[in-house]
């Protein structure tokens, strides 16, 4: 058990309302379930903080350029190949594609001002996704427009009849590339695995288990153009044709 | 080892003549340019300009190390300057004093540079050390203006789209597709 | 149900007090968090007083766990964060209300009305009269939110509370050694959600 005094510093409340409660239990050791929790010394724990601050807390473009670099080189370490890299990559995104898509709904229902383009009356919450195409909607649009700053530019369903669970989002000009130059012997790769990763995060979180894959389609206007290919699984496509039937939009 | 030094030097003096010849073609001022990293090595290499005479790779390496050494010479030959003092009657013997404490750099806060630039009537050399200790150098025409603006503006790119790229090596040979796409762009654009 | 008639005093003492058990599961079903209270309205002490306590707390969590199956049905066809009032046990009168977040974490609030005096008798008998008897008590105690699992009011203090939570939880979610899927464990999250009882319920 940890020295009294000690765990009493640490274990203060922010909430500030029975710290003489906690203190006491804290000094009898009942809340092993918080050994080692630290307030910091301005005693603002995160949950004193607001989510809402994107308006005028935008972070640099040059730091996070050095830190999707350096994720990018961390990434490469004892790799494979190509594909292993990309997979690391998209292992990286996940995660945050989960967060963000709670984050982006918080923030959506906190600020009436709606982020998600799709809901029209602005005071309620938007809905989750059901659909395919409610949710490609909310990537291409709401998501994008947390993490970029503007909306993804095209949403394509292929035309292909084989292939009916392929979905295209394409950015013409990714943000994580912008300042990246992939070397000859690698021109496969495409570091906005990384954002795919997200993509499919957010897919997944939101019931559809899916695949995405990031891939280069340079024109000549546009040298990083980036095309992700959104593959659901056939789960998801049994389920949009029931909820079709059903009549859920 | 002297002697290959001078000869180096010759050469160098050779293709920034031949550099000269077509001062008057361009359109833009901006002939070629030279990126030499802290050790002296050649790391980038790039011609804007038809017509330039070609060295080979190997001469082109030869000419960076020659350009560095010649650079850490012109920096420890920077004269100083006798310190003003109150006359006084010690510094009437010159050999009691310490040089260092009699001579100063004109201007002590600024560190010494070396070679800044070096001109002819038909072109004009810019050379640009970063902090870091890397070497930008800009073949240009004489006539063009502002050559600092267009050297602050290739350190700024070589700062995005070089040091910002995961699969760049410190020290290495330049070669990311974005920053000669993005150089080439802009010094279009600026015709 | 034998123990329901055990101790009908302490019950009558408790009545109009809503006790509930609040608990939040990762999509694949795996508890997160789990707290009781008791309602704060009314002169409430917000300690949660279940019916049967002996085995409230394996009850309240299967109960809970039972009501998944309709959840997941309404999750495909009501795309609102907030489901309301989806599922109902009648045997302890156990109400379940739901909240879905967008990733799919899933909160559910148990409330469970104390006995009424009227309502004891019946309680032996099968799920449909009891499911009778429950809604006469709530029409009987309707002027008191805390005491109508169901009523419009109940809905949207339930509402308020869930939101609440759920920037607690978005909170958690952002911190960056939270992995979903994780329990949390946070003392200051607990404190929050306790401090959201209070506040709505």
């Amino acid at each position: 058990m940890a020295a009294p005094p000690r765990h009493a510093t640490m274990l203060s409340i922010s909430n500030g309302d029975k710290p003489a409660q906690t203190q006491a239990q804290s000094q009898q050791g009942t809340l092993p379930q918080s050994p080692g929790l630290r307030v910091p010394s301005n005693r603002k724990t995160i949950y004193d903080r607001h989510l809402n601050r994107s308006r005028n807390a935008e972070s640099s473009r040059a730091s996070f350029a050095f830190l999707f670099g350096e994720m990018v080189t961390y990434a490469q370490r004892r790799v494979t190949g190509i594909q292993d890299l990309e997979k690391r990559l998209n292992e990286q995104g996940y995660p945050l594609g989960l967060r963000l898509l709670d984050l982006l709904f918080y923030r959506s229902t906190s600020t009436s001002s709606s982020a998600l383009s799709s809901s029209s009356t602005s005071s309620s919450p938007p809905n989750r996704p059901l659909r395919i195409i409610t949710l490609l909607h909310l990537i291409h649009g709401p998501l994008w427009r947390l993490l970029f700053g503007r909306a993804a530019d095209a949403l394509e369903h292929s035309v292909s009849p084989d292939t009916p669970n392929e979905y295209m989002i394409t950015d013409n000009d990714p943000l994580v590339n912008t300042y990246i130059s992939v070397p000859r012997e690698m021109s496969m790769l495409n570091c906005a695995a990384f954002v795919a990763g997200i993509i499919e995060g957010v897919c997944d979180g939101c019931g559809f288990e899916t695949k995405v894959s990031a891939h280069n389609q340079p024109t000549d206007l546009w040298p990083s153009r980036t095309v992700f290919l959104v593959r659901f699984g056939d789960a998801v496509m049994e389920r949009e044709k029931v909820l079709e039937r059903s009549g859920v939009k | 080892m002297y002697n290959l030094e001078f000869e180096n030097t010759i050469m160098f003096l050779n293709y920034t003549i031949a550099l000269s010849d077509l001062g008057t073609l361009s359109n833009m001022g901006v002939f070629s340019l030279i990126i030499i990293n802290k050790a002296g090595g050649l790391i980038y290499q790039r011609e804007f300009q038809a017509g330039l005479r070609k060295l080979s790779t190997n001469d082109y390496l030869v000419l960076a190390g020659t350009f560095h050494g010649v650079h850490a010479i012109t920096r420890s030959i920077t004269p100083k300057i006798p310190s003003v003092q109150p006359p006084s009657p010690a510094t009437s013997s010159p050999s009691t004093t310490t040089p260092a404490a009699s001579h100063s750099y004109p201007n002590p806060g600024v560190p010494v540079t070396g070679l800044d630039y070096l001109e002819t009537d038909k072109f004009r050399l810019t050379c640009f050390q970063t902090l870091t200790g890397t070497k930008f150098l800009l073949f240009t025409d004489p006539l063009t203006g502002n050559v600092d603006t267009i050297v602050q503006k290739i350190y700024e790119l070589y700062a995005d789209f070089v040091m910002k790229n995961p699969f760049y090596q410190i020290e290495m040979p330049v070669r990311c597709e974005a920053f000669d796409r993005h150089l080439g762009a802009w010094l279009r654009g600026r015709t | 149900m034998a123990l329901s008639l055990r101790n009908p005093t302490l019950i009558n003492r408790d009545q109009h007090k809503m006790s509930y058990y609040f608990t939040i599961l990762s999509p694949t079903d795996t508890p997160l968090f789990n707290i009781a209270f008791g309602t704060s309205k009314g002169g409430g002490d917000g300690i949660a007083r279940f019916r049967f306590p002996e085995t409230a707390q394996y009850m309240n969590q299967f109960i809970i766990h039972s009501s998944l199956d309709i959840l997941e049905e309404a999750q495909w066809t009501n795309g609102s964060m907030y489901l309301k009032h989806i599922d109902t046990y009648p045997p302890a009168a156990a109400y379940i209300t739901a909240f879905l977040t967008p990733s799919g974490a899933r909160f559910l609030l148990l409330h469970q009305p104390p006995h009424l005096p009227s309502s004891t008798g019946s309680s032996g008998l099968g799920a449909s009269s009891l499911l009778g008897s429950a809604g006469s008590t709530t029409r009987a105690s309707s002027s008191s939110i805390a005491a109508n699992p169901t009523s419009p009011q109940t809905e949207e203090a339930v509402r308020q509370f869930m939101n609440e939570v759920y920037e607690n939880y978005v909170k958690t979610a952002m911190n960056p050694f939270y992995k979903q899927g994780m329990e949390i464990k946070s003392p200051v999250f607990r404190t929050r959600v306790t401090a959201a009882g209070k506040k709505w319920l």
